[in-house]
């Protein structure tokens, strides 16, 4: 059994929110000083799935992808000090920006060049934009079957049965191999690493592959690529307007009250 | 006061080392009467003695030799023992620095061991052992005088120091019997129940056996009395021994009871059987008594004193450092041997007295973690596979693969080890110098490290650390939050006297926000030139350090100390008494020596120097509450009180545990961020206490005490009025110096030099 583990590595959710800058003119977040960025966490519980799989089985292999820049080499060791096996990075410059199709379609090709993978586990969505489109889009492209939001998945005799997450439940699912899922924090959380595990990660290269190396065309990957185009990047102000309602007696206030509201066609 | 008077005062020494002197306690006042009516007893000896008193050494007794016969059996047994023993310490890692410091290790064993410093924490307790522990060393003299008489050319045991000898022989028999029935009173009849909580057969054989002991000491020389010395009496060979009642009233117990013995109409005859009686089974008794050393915990009275001489120098606060730890196969102790040899020794000296779990705040709380316990798990299960794990290791086979149990997990379980607090309680009040804490947190490196066994929330604060440099997931603060309105705030430039510390829970925790703003404000009042680090403070890792993760307490702490030293820190003062622990004791294993202050010390100086003059009166009653970081393992007792003694309209009530004895608030540890599973909270037994001295504040100095009180204090008083509330001590200096209002008077900064 091969599995990939897709990681993204996304500002820190916890920076606070008096750290929080945006560039307006660039549509861009400017990275708070001092705060590192992280794995995100829902990519974390994708490969506490995969290793949970890995482990009751007691063999197969893990390979984590990340789409990134430089600095994701360190969500890529956090997975690898998990207990994943080997941790490729995709970093080119015309693999940068993008958006999530021209990022499922450059996973795509990492993990047909791959070749013999048998399930590949992303998180639910990227904890910063939230899109929640690349497991799906992956699962499009590489033409297997998938299923999104799971609590749950176990292989067996080359089914994955996947216990996806309902508003009032959850339903039972079952997928031949290959296949995609998306993991839910219903799974719990990640794993802590063992200090051997951390220590061993340290030293183990990542390996790179670039855009021609995935025979990808500069043109359809990364910002060149990408379709979806962000307008607008703005932080929303926040502020309250209060009227208080004026009037002799508790009951003329309610009248008023009534009243304006009308006016305000809010009744 | 001008601004130049506070410059020229402006205190750069450490603050509060000078203190008051403490009241010098008579240590050891029992040993006044005894000491005392010896030496009478001596010089009425030498004075009176006009004659040539003494006795026949063996009188009335038939092969004496087998006594000797008798002492090689228990000297064999005694080394067969200790090898026994030895041999099992063997498995453990070797412990360096032993040697180290030998003057200090010497003075230990002589404060702790034969002193019994420890041992008298517990008045009654005290005075109990100190009456059977002299006995027993008096009274092996006294028989080994007799030996040296007997069996060596020596002779001495004649004349006025025979009758002198005879005298303390009785005082000390006497006041053994003292300590035995106290011993006994206690076993059997007090309501105390902490040496009952691991209650073993071996326990009541030792002091009944000891009080036998005794007993029949009295009777062979009441006997031998009565015959000779009242009586007159003619030996075998035709010796002559002439009545000699002044003589015999020397032995002033025994010849009580041979005068008692008169009225019971014996012939000699029976009295000299009934001697002969006596005199073997005091002699047998005392030979297997003593041969219970190898085989009970009668074995503390070489253990205790030599674990005093192996007690560690250094700061109490200080956890070891891992060296190289990248090269460790083996994290934190998992196994047996993974110990160090004196960590098992330790076990070894454990006499089950209970001290530790008394003190226990998990324990107090019905949380799973009993100091004692954990100690005699260990020391069994060292017992079951230590003679495995050393047959192994000789031959060169797996030592791993011995124990069928786990030791950390199943002899010893995560809840255990992770319900502990590192107070240091147990520590402090353990008779016989066993250091739990260090023991503890060896077991917790190897469930984090090793294992990767931790508590969801404990995790989540090691994640944080490492991944953010604070352990408060969830903070909305940054490290600046706290300066607003604050005014100007100096970064520090390395010319500054000292580095304000503000640590991560000062600033980002809420609620001591305004403690950090009250320490801040009270530094530029003082005059004093200081500085911060705002967002280049990181966390120092003493959460780290204290759950287990040394490896990510490490990297933290190089980089700290590599950035006070490019930033040339000399002097820090820190708000929180962890990271002041941290700092003073810890940081040197990292070659970053630093003069660290905690505000409390600094506010002290200050107040005494006259820098900060306290002028509105407070009319508040308040209780103090020692953080453990700053009482028991820095010994800062004085300087809160002190404060507070300076501050006009504070009326203090102590707590009944305070000081050296005080309770933990509960969140050390890393039981900040931990959930707590037992049948209480610590902090709300310690909130109870707090409340229970009617005081209208409790006042502290440590940014968990404050948030665990805050959290104890509703539970405690459901009722909003009238509830006791938290301060820091720092708090409670501003509103004395500063007023009320302090915070708005103090826009502009008082004092730049």
């Amino acid at each position: 059994m091969h599995f990939v583990v897709c990681a993204k590595q996304i500002p820190d959710p916890e920076t606070p929110p008096s750290a929080f800058r945006i560039d307006e003119a660039n549509n861009e977040v400017i990275p708070a000083p001092g705060i590192s960025p992280v794995l995100s966490q829902f990519d974390g519980m994708a490969a506490e799935a995969a290793l949970r799989i890995v482990e009751a089985a007691g063999e197969g292999k893990i390979t984590v992808i990340s789409l990134g820049q430089e600095s994701a080499q360190a969500a890529i060791k956090q997975v690898l000090a998990m207990g994943a096996d080997e941790g490729i990075l995709l970093e080119d410059d015309a693999l940068q920006g993008g958006d999530s199709y021209t990022t499922a379609r450059t996973l795509a090709a990492a993990i047909e060049k791959l070749g013999d993978v048998d399930a590949v586990f992303c998180g639910r969505q990227a904890a910063d934009w939230d899109m929640g489109q690349v497991g799906l889009g992956l699962a499009e492209l590489l033409g297997w079957p998938s299923a999104i939001i799971a609590k749950d998945v176990q292989i067996e005799d080359g089914t994955m049965h996947v216990q996806r997450v309902l508003a009032d439940g959850f339903e039972t699912v079952a997928l031949p191999l290959p296949a995609v899922v998306t993991i839910s924090n219903e799974i719990g959380d990640p794993r802590y690493p063992k200090l051997q595990q951390i220590m061993r990660a340290a030293r183990k290269t990542v390996n790179r592959w670039s855009a021609e190396e995935l025979g990808l065309d500069p043109s359809t990957v990364g910002d060149a690529g990408a379709r979806l185009k962000l307008e607008r990047l703005f932080i929303p102000e926040l502020g309250g307007d209060v009227e208080i309602m004026e009037g002799e007696s508790a009951e003329e206030q309610a009248q008023n009250l009534a009243t304006a509201l009308r006016e305000a066609k809010v009744l | 006061m001008s601004v130049s008077e506070r410059d020229s005062a402006a205190p750069v020494r450490p603050a509060g080392r000078r203190g008051k002197p403490r009241p010098v306690r008579l240590t050891g006042a029992w040993w006044a009467p005894a000491v005392g009516l010896s030496g009478l007893g001596l010089i009425s000896a030498i004075e009176l003695e006009r004659t040539n008193a003494g006795r026949e050494v063996f009188f009335n007794v038939q092969q004496p030799w087998v006594v000797y016969i008798l002492l090689a059996a228990l000297t064999g047994l005694l080394v067969y023992g200790f090898a026994r023993h030895a041999t099992l310490w063997t498995v453990g890692k070797p412990t360096p620095g032993l040697l180290r410091e030998v003057p200090m290790r010497a003075r230990n064993a002589l404060r702790l061991g034969l002193g019994q410093e420890k041992v008298r924490r517990d008045r009654y307790a005290g005075i109990m052992h100190l009456c059977i522990f002299s006995s027993i060393i008096v009274l092996t003299a006294v028989t080994a005088q007799v030996a040296l008489e007997d069996d060596t050319p020596l002779s001495f045991l004649h004349g006025g120091y025979y009758l002198f000898f005879s005298f303390y022989g009785d005082l000390f028999g006497l006041i053994g019997l003292i300590g035995v029935g106290m011993a006994l009173y206690r076993r059997y009849f007090d309501d105390f129940h902490r040496i009952r909580w691991d209650e073993r057969l071996e326990d009541h054989i030792i002091i009944w056996g000891l009080g036998l002991i005794l007993v029949t000491g009295f009777g062979v020389e009441a006997a031998r009395i009565s015959v000779t010395e009242l009586n007159g009496f003619i030996l075998e060979d035709g010796t002559v021994l002439d009545a000699h009642p002044d003589w015999a009233r020397w032995s002033f117990v025994s010849y009580v009871i041979a005068e008692a013995l008169g009225i019971l109409d014996l012939t000699q005859d029976q009295v000299l059987a009934g001697h002969t009686w006596m005199w073997w089974s005091h002699v047998i008794l005392a030979f297997a008594w003593l041969g219970l050393l190898v085989f009970t915990r009668l074995d503390h009275m070489i253990f205790a004193p030599v674990n005093a001489f192996l007690l560690r120098t250094d700061a109490p606060g200080r956890l070891t450092k891992i060296e190289d730890i990248e090269e460790q196969e083996v994290f934190g102790v998992g196994q047996i041997q993974d110990f160090t040899w004196k960590q098992l020794f330790e076990l070894d000296a454990c006499v089950r007295c209970g001290r530790c779990t008394e003190v226990c705040p998990a324990d107090l709380s019905g949380q799973p973690l009993s100091p004692m316990h954990l100690i005699q798990d260990l020391k069994a299960h060292l017992a079951s596979v230590g003679p495995e794990v050393q047959r192994r290791g000789h031959l060169g086979g797996d030592v791993r693969e011995v124990a069928q149990l786990e030791m950390v997990g199943e002899v010893i379980k995560d809840e255990t080890l992770w319900a502990c607090r590192t107070c240091g309680a147990c520590v402090q009040e353990c008779p016989v110098m066993i250091e739990h804490v260090p023991t503890i947190v060896d077991m917790r490196r190897y469930l984090v490290m090793d294992e990767a066994r931790v508590p969801a929330t404990a995790q989540t604060a090691l994640e944080n650390m490492e991944m953010r440099g604070h352990p408060w997931r969830g903070t909305n603060l940054t490290r600046e939050s706290w300066m607003e309105g604050m005014g100007d705030v100096p970064v520090f430039d390395g010319t500054q006297d000292y580095l304000y510390w503000v640590g991560c829970s000062g600033a980002l925790v809420e609620r001591n926000l305004p403690v950090t703003q009250s320490v801040f404000r009270l530094l530029r009042e003082s005059g004093a030139t200081f500085g911060v680090l705002g967002q280049e403070e990181t966390c120092n890792g003493d959460p780290a350090r204290r759950l287990g993760n040394e490896y990510l307490y490490q990297i933290l702490a190089e980089q700290l100390v590599e950035t006070f030293k490019a930033k040339n820190v000399q002097r820090v003062i820190t708000n929180c008494p962890h990271c002041f622990n941290t700092f003073k004791n810890e940081y040197p294993q990292f070659d970053g020596h630093f003069e660290v202050l905690h505000h409390t010390e600094f506010l002290e100086g200050a107040l005494a120097d006259g820098s900060l003059q306290p002028k509105h009166s407070l009319d508040s009653s308040i209780t103090y509450h020692d953080s453990c970081y700053l009482g028991r393992m820095n010994g800062v007792y004085d300087a809160p009180r002190q404060i507070i003694e300076l501050l006009p309209g504070v009326d203090l009530t102590e707590m009944r545990r305070s000081r050296s004895k005080g309770l933990c608030c509960g969140a050390g540890g890393g039981n900040m961020w931990q959930e707590e599973v037992g049948e209480r909270r610590v902090n709300h037994v310690r909130t109870e206490e707090a409340v229970g001295t009617g005081a209208s504040e409790v006042v502290s100095n440590c940014p968990f005490c404050i948030q665990m009180f805050d959290d104890g204090v509703p539970a405690i008083q459901p009722e909003e009025e009238g509830r006791i509330r938290p301060f820091d001590i720092a708090e409670l200096v501003e509103r004395s110096v500063l007023g009320e209002n302090g915070a708005s008077d103090n826009g502009t900064p008082a004092a730049t030099t």
